[in-house]
């Protein structure tokens, strides 16, 4: 078993609303290893993509810590955490959250190009080709269908070589049959790269691929991590 | 990524820039823009180009672009700095001086130029009295040229012999058109004009004599601006400097009032394009909230993701900027194409100004009215690439209209460079905003009670409006207030040229007769009506100085080179009447009613300028030297003068009964038709003394000033119109995806065509784009 990547520790999100405090996620805990891959599954609203804004640092918990990478979360701000995430980790979206303006090699060389690489368009190129899209370099994200939109997005979530990947349904706005291509690419690269993965999921079979899953109902972790 | 240098993140900016340019997101704030400093650019060297055509043809009025006048010679040291300077030179004196023939003599004004002069215009000469005119030239040496009415006084003709002095000149020509005579025509007598290489050989000028010297200079305005700081800092007590600012008044009344009304024009095509900036920024700054959501969670800081996208706005702006300063420009120079032959050859060159300042206009707009919008994207929480619902906390309502507010009020100020005008405009802009505004949201709110019952169309097309009537008020009253500034500009431009037109109607005065004297009065006004219907009413002149005010000596209350100070170095034409002159109105005090009684000071109208560049109030008593004999009178009215008539105006007129006694020569003005020559040979030849001068020259030119200016006004609303067509351009595009969302669910829910159509009606008749200069409002 190698070292901790990503530790959560009593983590609880209260939010206020028209009828008082509402909890959406209640003294959660769970620890993950490089190369770990870990599903969170629950209902809707069941508190998921919450779980992973805070495990991910793009949100704050109302009580207990996040360490990811050897980084304590909680005490750091806005700015510093979006340092952690930029050096750490990469996201795989079920909206895909290509940019328009920008085509399928250019996409994924943005994260490349943030971090000053000078070689961003050749390993940009490269990832393309691995997921399978060699040849829509040039394409906008509008030319392409949603099978292909989420390779480019995966090739993106790559591209910084990230130590956790993030992925929020990623299988969610496709059909079972691209689902099914998508999660094995999101798995492969997973094991290629020795990459840690977390996602939310509504699939149980997407679930199940996983090392461990975690079972969310209004913010309690139901079904415990498995070793 | 801390390490994201300000070089990297502008390549990126430029990179993502290019990108997004060709997704075509951009193109309406890149147009908006480009409109808008177009539309500035091209009014300012429209503005700048045309006033200084129309300063040139002033300039006419002085001969020169500057003349230093004294009654000595100008010292060598300013003659020295001029010539040094590179200015063009020419030398005028100008005497009194009788002229005797063997038929007779006559008091003329001699004018001794050399051949240089003028050096603005050109003077005007014929073969004989009314013969054909043909203009340049000047007399040669040896030779005199003179006013028709010399030769009717003294009955010589062409090619006779006058003595000026000593020295004996041929008649060449007849002089009929002087530029520089125009603005002084009130204490003529005829004119006699030689070559200053005579004037030496006539023995006139001596010591003690009373001369004129006039020093007239011609260049580049810079060039010119520093020899008249020179000559400001070495002024002798008898010179002074005159340009052709303060050349005429006419001229300066209409340039004054074109100025205004481009300057005017220009501010609301760049508040037009102000908002169409607003709109369009908001619209950029909306659709990249996803994008910043990104960005921030692949790790950019807050800083750095608003430093990248205020640079590809501040890239995008300078482009737009100097691409719209390039257009304005070509802009102008068509237009100037368009009215070649109207307008004189010779239109000085605008120079960069213009150019910078439509620039800066426009990235003072797009720093006013986009940043703020802008501001919202250092503000998208990084958790939105999972949440679409979240948006970011909008600026402050104090931000955007604040920073809208002090663009608009730095514009206004640049255009009008007059503080207490700019915050006038400002203040008053707010409460009619205020007022309008309230109104407003309770038009709104009324209308929404109204709207629960109506057709499903009607609630379609007004929902999203009634829904938020506080912004939908914001958004309804920005476009009012285009609205209305257009609104304005339109009404401004009829009220203007009936103004210039009723200045000069067709049949404005043409003639000023002066000098008619108190036997030929009755027999004048005979004549008169003789062949003219519209003759002025006949006014006493009584030439006369104002000493003292308050018994105190006018030299020491006046500041140098005012209009008072003018006035009270001269002798002033006074009058009196009994009745108010037609183009003037009281602004202050009573008007009198019939004459003074035996022991009490008369009364005296000032006019109102004069009396402030003058320092008098109600119940002054002025001092006056008339004739040798002291007069006093108090200050009992003050008038406002409407100068740009062709009408006799008075700065003092007296009750009557207060000059009566003293030696008056009496002073009209007529209009007579073009070809009725004869009759002013008759007239003058019935009335020797009596002066008359024809204005036809100086009208014409004032005629050809203003139909220059009625054009450029024309013209400018057509800038107008095109920053009005950006508007309502980013308008409808700040719209379009709200538009086809709701298209798009209303086709797939399926109402029928009349329902979709009613709806595109009632939505674009009663709403606006959203976020008019409001905090992006999508936050709702």
């Amino acid at each position: 078993m190698g070292p901790s990547i990503l530790i959560a520790r009593n983590l609880s999100k209260v939010v206020p609303s028209a009828e008082g405090n509402l909890t959406i996620l209640q003294e959660l805990s769970l620890e993950l290893t490089q190369g770990d891959s870990l599903a969170i599954v629950g209902a809707s609203g069941s508190g998921k993509s919450t779980l992973l804004g805070l495990l991910a640092g793009l949100d704050q918990p109302s009580a207990g810590s996040v360490t990811l990478a050897g980084h304590d979360l909680g005490p750091l701000d806005e700015d510093q955490r979006a340092r952690v995430r930029a050096e750490h980790v990469g996201f795989v979206f079920q909206s895909f959250q290509l940019l328009d303006s920008l085509n399928a090699l250019e996409n994924v060389m943005l994260p490349l190009e943030l971090d000053g690489r000078r070689d961003a368009r050749e390993h940009a190129r490269t990832l393309l080709e691995r997921v399978g899209l060699g040849k829509r370099l040039s394409h906008s994200p509008r030319q392409l269908s949603g099978g292909e939109q989420q390779r480019v997005a995966i090739a993106r979530a790559f591209a910084a070589e990230p130590d956790v990947l993030f992925a929020d349904e990623p299988t969610g706005n496709l059909d079972s049959h691209t689902g099914e291509r998508i999660s094995d690419l999101l798995f492969e690269l997973n094991k290629e790269r020795g990459t840690t993965l977390v996602l939310v999921t509504h699939d149980e079979r997407l679930a199940r691929r996983c090392h461990r899953q975690i079972r969310l109902e209004a913010g309690h972790m139901v079904s415990p991590m498995e070793p | 990524m801390a390490h994201l240098s300000l070089f990297r993140l502008f390549a990126l900016a430029v990179r993502q820039l290019l990108r997004d340019a060709r997704a075509g997101e951009l193109r309406v704030l890149f147009f908006g823009l480009l409109i808008a400093v177009a539309a500035s650019t091209a009014i300012g060297y429209f503005g700048a180009r045309l006033n200084g055509a129309m300063l040139l043809r002033a300039t006419e009025f002085l001969g020169a672009d500057l003349v230093l006048q004294g009654s000595s010679p100008a010292s060598d040291e300013q003659i020295e700095r001029g010539t040094r300077l590179g200015l063009a030179h020419a030398t005028v004196v100008e005497f009194s001086s009788v002229i005797a023939t063997d038929n007779g003599i006559q008091l003329s004004s001699v004018k001794a130029a050399n051949a240089a002069y003028p050096l603005r215009g050109e003077l005007r000469s014929a073969p004989e009295p009314f013969g054909k005119e043909t203009a340049g030239g000047g007399p040669a040496p040896g030779e005199a040229w003179v006013e028709p009415r010399l030769l009717a006084a003294l009955d010589l003709k062409i090619g006779d012999s006058i003595d000026v002095g000593m020295k004996t000149l041929r008649l060449s020509r007849v002089l009929t058109y002087e530029p520089d005579r125009a603005g002084n025509f009130y204490s003529l007598t005829p004119r006699v004009m030689i070559n200053l290489a005579d004037l030496d050989a006539t023995g006139v000028v001596q010591p003690g004599s009373r001369v004129t010297y006039r020093e007239l200079w011609r260049g580049d305005a810079l060039v010119l601006a520093d020899y008249r700081q020179f000559l400001d800092g070495n002024l002798a007590p008898n010179q002074r400097i005159r340009d052709a600012r303060d050349g005429n008044q006419q001229i300066g009344g209409a340039l004054g009032k074109a100025e205004r009304y481009l300057n005017m024009a220009s501010l609301v095509a760049v508040l037009l394009a102000g908002v169409a900036v607003a709109l369009s920024a908001s619209r950029f700054a909306v659709r990249r909230f996803d994008a910043s959501a990104l960005l921030r969670c692949l790790g950019l800081s807050r800083r750095q993701a608003l430093t990248l996208f205020c640079l590809q706005l501040a890239i995008l702006g300078s482009l737009a900027a100097l691409a719209g300063a390039l257009l304005g420009w070509l802009a102008q120079l068509g237009l100037f194409a368009l009215l070649d032959g109207l307008l004189p050859a010779d239109i000085p060159e605008g120079g960069v100004v213009p150019a910078l300042a439509g620039i800066a206009t426009g990235l003072v707009a797009l720093a006013g009215f986009a940043l703020p919008p802008l501001a919202a994207l250092g503000r998208v929480p990084p958790l939105r690439v999972l949440r679409r619902d979240l948006l970011p906390v909008p600026p402050s309502s104090w931000l955007v209209y604040g920073a809208a507010i002090l663009a608009l009020g730095l514009i206004m100020w640049r255009l009008s460079l007059d503080l207490l005008l700019t915050f006038a405009l400002l203040g008053g802009g707010l409460i009619a905003a205020l007022l309008l505004g309230g109104l407003l949201l309770l038009g709104l709110r009324s209308l929404r009670r109204l709207l629960a019952g109506a057709p499903l169309a009607w609630r379609l097309g007004l929902g999203q409006l009634l829904r938020h009537p506080l912004a939908a008020a914001g958004q309804s009253l920005a476009f009012s207030l285009i609205l209305l500034a257009m609104g304005l500009i339109t009404l401004l431009r009829v009220e203007l040229l009936d103004t210039w037109h009723n200045q000069l109607p067709a049949d404005a005065p043409n003639y000023f007769a002066l000098n008619i004297l108190e036997d030929d009065k009755a027999a004048f006004s005979k004549e008169l009506a003789g062949f003219s219907s519209h003759a002025a009413p006949l006014y006493p002149v009584v030439p006369g100085r104002l000493t003292q005010i308050n018994g105190e000596a006018v030299q020491q209350i006046v500041s140098k080179d005012s209009a008072g100070d003018r006035a009270v170095q001269r002798d002033l034409s006074l009058t009196w009447a009994a009745e108010l002159p037609d183009d003037n109105t009281l602004s202050a005090g009573q008007w009198w009613q019939g004459q003074p009684q035996a022991d009490v000071v008369p009364g005296v109208s000032v006019e109102a300028k004069l009396a402030e560049s003058l320092k008098l109030k109600l119940g002054d008593r002025l001092t006056f030297v008339i004739g040798g004999e002291t007069r006093e009178a108090v200050v009992s009215s003050l008038r406002e003068v409407n100068w740009d008539t062709f009408r006799p105006n008075f700065y003092m007129i007296f009750q009557p009964g207060t000059l009566q006694g003293l030696p008056a020569t009496w002073l009209t003005s007529f209009y007579l038709a073009p070809g009725n020559d004869q009759q002013i040979v008759a007239l003058s030849r019935a009335f020797p003394a009596a002066t008359i001068l024809p204005v036809d020259a100086l009208l014409e030119q004032l005629r050809s000033i203003l139909a220059q200016v009625t054009l450029a006004v024309q013209y400018v609303l057509l800038f107008v119109l095109a920053a009005g067509l950006a508007v309502l351009f980013a308008g409808l595009q700040a719209t379009l995806d709200e538009r086809i969302r709701q298209g798009a669910l209303l086709r797939a829910l399926g109402p029928g065509g009349r329902c979709w159509s009613r709806r595109g009606a009632s939505s674009s008749a009663c709403s606006a784009p959203p976020a008019a200069c409001s905090p992006p409002s999508v936050a709702r």
